[in-house]
């Protein structure tokens, strides 16, 4: 069996990839380009040169124990030996290079799996409730609709280039486990009038600028699912934000438009087709039961089994049938371990196993008698959590700064020191199996943050300007249908005292948990939580000096002081420079087609294209994007020429470029090729941060023109303040106090974080009459200029 | 000067202020302030002074604090009766900012004192509660050429003003205290302590926009409150020629010191 069909074009697409793979090494593809093509096939770039990560589509979750042998021996022939259970319900193989792409991608055809859309902006894998179609208290079955809908979704050729990734979930029940509300398509189970059916939700999703999805359908019958799906993403199609990747998701077109209009599109899209009952979904049956095990029963039996029974064994609907909930030690699983599950489990039949969202397995139709199998295989897998409470194995975190370039702390590390840290207390885990504690190494929520319980996401934190690990703290992230809400930020804490915050946070709440104090988790928050974290919080709050103890200063799981320089900078940089990249090549190679002797007319083209991406190369550096070629040469004009970094004897043929007839060119032919040394030598001083050095390694300091006028004022240097890391409203107390200090006319530049600062400090700026001449965004921060006034 | 972290941190909301800034908190920190009587109107002028980081507070008072003063006297504590009123303010002060450098004077100001107290300092607060004591610290402020903040309670009424020298004085408005015995004493009269309060600070902002230079002050005008209407009245007041203080002929040179019972309830 299988979770979904792929479309038998997908076979043609992978030889395409094979031959842009081999390009590629030749160096015929550039590196943006084909970045293009992999992340489309699934296959993305880790933070070590050279080396990927695939990303297997699991529809509803799903895969089966043929299915996870053979991941787990292509992750063990190309890869780091693993197979990576991951917050999306899919699997990953890690640590491929580029040589193993191929046979990766091939083997995964031989069990019907595709990496196909595991990237990109496209449908990804959708998700529903682990347990859906085994649970007790269950609407209905949801996984037909999402294996149904994968299926048709990826046969659809509109689906692969949509202006951003397209979230969808199922929930079998108001509870939402599918946290519908956080994506941008979430359908939860309903029944009205007998009529099986959906609540539909849309517009949530998580990440740096997180909102919660709105309701679309109170309710829309079961056979809809297609038509609802297919008019959004149409409208998301035609009216979504293809320029901006930062604000492309279909919550921010939620944002633009407002419900009544968003509604109004919808409904456009919507009412062309949902009386169309050829479009309805064809539903798979999918069998919860078990095959008659040739295996013998084995038994088990002492304190050891029958814990684990009650921690991770559940009954399920299927009357003698039991599901086991397995946690992973940060998703991750041994070939050999993969290998043992799938033998046993293919013993009861193919359908028998759900990936969860906290990076865990779920093993589902084992027939109650072979619990005591079960038992004795999963106990001697090496890399499980089982013989911990199911907390444990809940935490969820991202990666972090280990594989991720926008990392700023390692939450894997401090994962495990909480980890260890509750494990060696006397906390009564078992009391709190369903708290979520996760934790993102950014403001990005790939651990999820938002909807935790206690979440942390990584900050710098400081003291006597020395950076150390920090973490945001979190509370109050709720789910449930409708109800949905973000966690919100009570306070932060250095990352080293944490594992002690959590522990002494927990126990608190295990102690009113256990004597029922509260009705619910949110109560005890209101009535008590909150003040707690705040004033465990005030008391973790001593944090020694750098000279005191360096070991305060370095994070968890690394081997260094935190810095910044390897943070966002670097990762912007490598966007930044990848986006670069493409005029430089188009300046080399277009250059070398003058050599050619092609014609004054061939030659007038050759020669604008050069103009042109000699204008656009670097305008990215400051931020600016532009739409149309006369704003890339207005633009550069404004901000290259007139700001002093370029030549004023190149303005002349720009302005040719951008007004006069490009067959003009040929008569500036030395311009054109002067300006693009010039563009590349400048390109070859850049720094990390994006400025520009002179042949004697001084740092140009150009003066940002933002009016016409400002382009008179003489060159003067420009103050640099790092105020990254601190808090609203000291980074605008500090800048504030540095331009008092200042002379009118001078400049002064600051970095500031994504969130709250950018969004208030430059207002406030100019609200004391000072000019803020442009403000650019470099990864997880932001640079701004400002003009004393 | 400048500003610790702490500092910055402390004072971060008057920095943010347009009109303050790191600038006027400096000049804050800087400013020495006098205020006379550490009663109804001088406990929250010294609180928000203190607070708001004036380097320099100087206390002028004779009293000890008494159980019938805390009812508004909100810088004195229960503990604090029997204690002298000048070292339960420093208290309190010191435990609000450490910034603050505090300057005691456990006596009353009279004719022969005054302008002996008040030399060293920007700044004056009349936070008295007799008249004989308005016009002494208005005649020694005229004739120091000090700026200085008038305020006066009772019942459910306060009055405030604000001296700088060349602006209309107390006396071009009031020209001497009202004979002993025509209006009844505070203790006879009663007053709402939440008034005082409502004076004091208003005298300690205008203390700071004096220190900071912002905005406009009281000054040629007196602020009238009504508490049971709630009704603040803005009277315009205009410097007399022939005030005898301040006027053209000034007949009072010298200062003396007139009699008057003293309100036990300031
Ligand atoms: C190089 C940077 C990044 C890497 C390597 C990365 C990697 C990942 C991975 C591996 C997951 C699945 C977690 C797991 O199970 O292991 C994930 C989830 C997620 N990522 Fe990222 N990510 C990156 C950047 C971002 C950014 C920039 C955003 C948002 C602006 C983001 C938003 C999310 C969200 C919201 C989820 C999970 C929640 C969900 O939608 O189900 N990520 N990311
Ligand atoms: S949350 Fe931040 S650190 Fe973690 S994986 Fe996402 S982008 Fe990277
Ligand atoms: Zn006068």
């Amino acid at each position: 069996m299988q979770f979904y069909e792929v479309p038998d074009t997908l076979y043609a697409e992978q030889d395409k990839f094979e031959l842009d793979i081999e390009e590629f090494k030749k160096g015929n593809i550039d590196p943006v380009k084909f970045k293009g093509i992999r992340v489309a096939h699934g296959v993305y770039e880790q933070r070590q040169p050279d080396t990927y990560m695939i990303r297997i589509r699991c529809a509803a979750g799903g895969i089966t124990p043929t299915q996870l042998k053979k991941v787990a021996e292509l992750g063990d022939l190309y890869g780091s030996g693993e197979v990576h259970f991951t917050t999306r319900q899919e699997v990953q193989v890690h640590d491929v290079k580029i040589d193993g792409v191929m046979p990766v991608i091939r083997g995964l055809n031989e069990v019907q799996l595709s990496s196909r859309g595991g990237g990109g902006n496209t449908i990804r894998n959708i998700l529903t409730s682990p347990d859906s179609g085994v649970s007790l208290d269950e609407v209905f079955d949801v996984d037909p609709y999402a294996i149904a809908l994968t299926t048709r979704m990826i046969h659809e050729t509109d689906s692969w280039n949509l202006p951003r990734k397209f979230k969808i979930a199922f929930s079998k029940n108001s509870d939402d486990d599918s946290i519908t509300q956080t994506t941008c398509l979430g359908f939860v189970a309903q029944v009205k009038d007998e009529q099986k059916g959906f609540a539909v939700y849309c517009a949530g999703g998580m990440g740096a600028k997180p909102m919660v999805g709105h309701e679309l359908f109170d309710f829309v019958p079961d056979t809809k699912v297609y038509h609802v799906t297919k008019a959004l993403k149409v409208m998301f199609d035609k009216h979504g934000n293809r320029r901006s990747k930062f604000s492309s998701r279909i919550k921010f077109l939620w944002k633009k438009l407002d419900r009544e209009e968003f509604v109004r599109l919808f409904a456009e899209e919507y009412d062309k087709i949902k009386d169309d009952a050829s479009l309805n979904l064809e539903l798979p049956t999918l069998e919860n039961a078990a095959l008659d095990a040739t295996i013998p029963v084995e038994t088990a039996q002492g304190d050891a089994f029958e814990l684990w029974k009650r921690r991770y064994v559940s009954a399920q609907k299927q009357a003698g049938l039991v599901s086991i909930k397995l946690p992973l030690v940060l998703g991750d699983l041994l070939r050999k371990d993969a290998d043992k599950l799938s033998a046993f489990l293919a013993e009861f039949g193919e359908n028998t196993i759900r990936c969860d969202r906290a990076q865990n397995m779920r093993l589902r139709n084992i027939p109650e008698a072979y619990l005591g199998n079960a038992f004795n295989i999963i106990s001697k897998l090496e890399h499980t959590l089982v013989g911990h409470a199911p907390f444990i194995g809940n935490m969820i975190n991202c990666t972090g700064a280990q594989t991720c370039k926008l990392g700023i702390c390692l939450p894997r590390g401090l994962s495990s020191h909480i980890r260890e840290r509750l494990t060696s207390s006397d906390l009564d885990l078992d009391a709190i199996p369903d708290f979520r504690l996760n934790m993102s190494g950014c403001p990005n929520t790939c651990g999820m943050h938002h909807i935790a319980h206690l979440g942390f996401f990584g900050k710098v934190g400081r003291k006597d300007g020395d950076m150390y690990p920090a973490y945001n703290v979190l509370t109050g992230g709720k789910v449930e249908m409708g109800h949905t809400q973000y966690a919100e930020r009570q306070d932060e804490l250095p990352v080293h005292f944490i594992p002690d915050f959590a522990h002494d946070f927990l126990k608190v709440w295990i102690d009113r948990k256990v004597k029922g104090t509260y009705d619910t988790y949110y109560d005890f928050l209101e009535a008590e939580g909150n003040d707690l974290v705040k004033s465990l919080c005030a008391q973790y709050k001593d944090v020694p000096t750098f000279d005191e103890n360096p070991d305060f200063y370095v994070d968890f799981g690394a081997k260094k002081r935190l810095s910044m320089d390897e943070i966002g900078t670097a990762e912007c940089s490598a966007g930044v420079f990848d986006m670069i990249d493409v005029d430089r090549k188009s300046i080399k190679n277009n250059t070398k087609l003058l050599d050619q002797e092609l014609g004054a007319e061939e030659d007038a083209k050759v020669l604008y294209r050069i103009l042109f991406s000699s204008a656009r190369m670097l305008l990215v550096t400051r931020g600016l994007d532009a739409n149309t070629d006369e704003m890339v040469f207005s633009l550069f004009i404004k901000h290259f020429i007139k700001t002093g970094i370029v030549s004023d004897e190149f303005e002349d043929v720009v302005k040719v470029g951008r007004d006069a007839s490009k067959d003009e060119l040929v008569l500036h032919k030395d311009k054109v090729l002067g300006l693009a040394a010039a563009m590349t030598a400048l390109y070859e001083s850049m720094d990390d941060s994006l400025r520009f050095k002179t042949k004697d390694g001084d740092v140009i300091n150009e003066i940002e023109a933002a009016e016409e006028e400002s382009s008179a004022t003489p060159k003067s240097s420009i103050i640099e303040k790092d105020f990254r890391g601190v808090p609203c409203p000291m980074n605008f107390v500090k800048t504030k106090l540095v331009l008092e200090a200042m002379k009118s006319g001078e400049f002064l530049r600051i970095m500031l974080d994504d969130g709250e600062p950018i969004q208030n400090v430059p207002n406030s700026v100019k609200l004391e009459g000072h000019k803020v001449l442009s403000q650019t965004q470099l990864g997880a921060f932001w640079e701004v200029l400002i003009e004393k006034v | 000067m400048n500003l610790t972290d702490e500092q910055i941190e402390r004072y971060s909301r008057h920095i943010i202020l347009k009109d303050i800034g790191g600038i006027g908190q400096e000049k804050i920190l800087n400013a020495k302030v006098l205020v006379i009587g550490s009663g109804g109107l001088g406990a929250p002028v010294l609180l928000y002074l203190a607070a708001a980081g004036v380097g320099t507070l100087g206390i002028v008072d004779g009293d000890v604090v008494d159980v019938t003063n805390l009812q508004r006297q909100v810088i004195h504590h229960t503990p604090d009766v029997g204690v002298p009123k000048v070292e339960s303010a420093k208290a309190k002060i010191n435990a609000i900012n450490p910034d603050v450098k505090v300057i005691v004077h456990y006596e009353l100001a009279m004719a022969h004192n005054i302008l002996d107290l008040i030399k060293d300092y920007d700044f004056i607060i009349d936070g008295t509660d007799n008249f004989p004591a308005k016009f002494l610290i208005n005649d020694a402020c005229v004739m120091a050429g000090k700026p200085y903040s008038h305020g006066g309670i009772l019942r459910f009424d306060g009055q405030t003003m604000t001296h700088v020298p060349g602006s209309a004085c107390y006396r071009c408005i009031f020209k001497e205290p009202p004979p002993k015995n025509a209006v009844p004493t505070c203790s006879q009269a009663g007053v709402l302590g939440a008034i005082a309060g409502i004076l004091g600070t208003t005298q300690a902002a205008e203390a700071l926009k004096y220190i900071t230079g912002a905005g406009e002050l009281l000054t040629n005008q007196l602020l009238v409150l009504d508490a049971l209407k709630m009704r603040f009245r803005n009277v315009k007041v205009k410097k007399n020629p022939n005030c005898p203080v301040c006027g053209t002929n000034p007949t009072i040179t010298e200062l003396k010191d007139e009699e008057q019972v003293v309100c036990d309830l300031k």
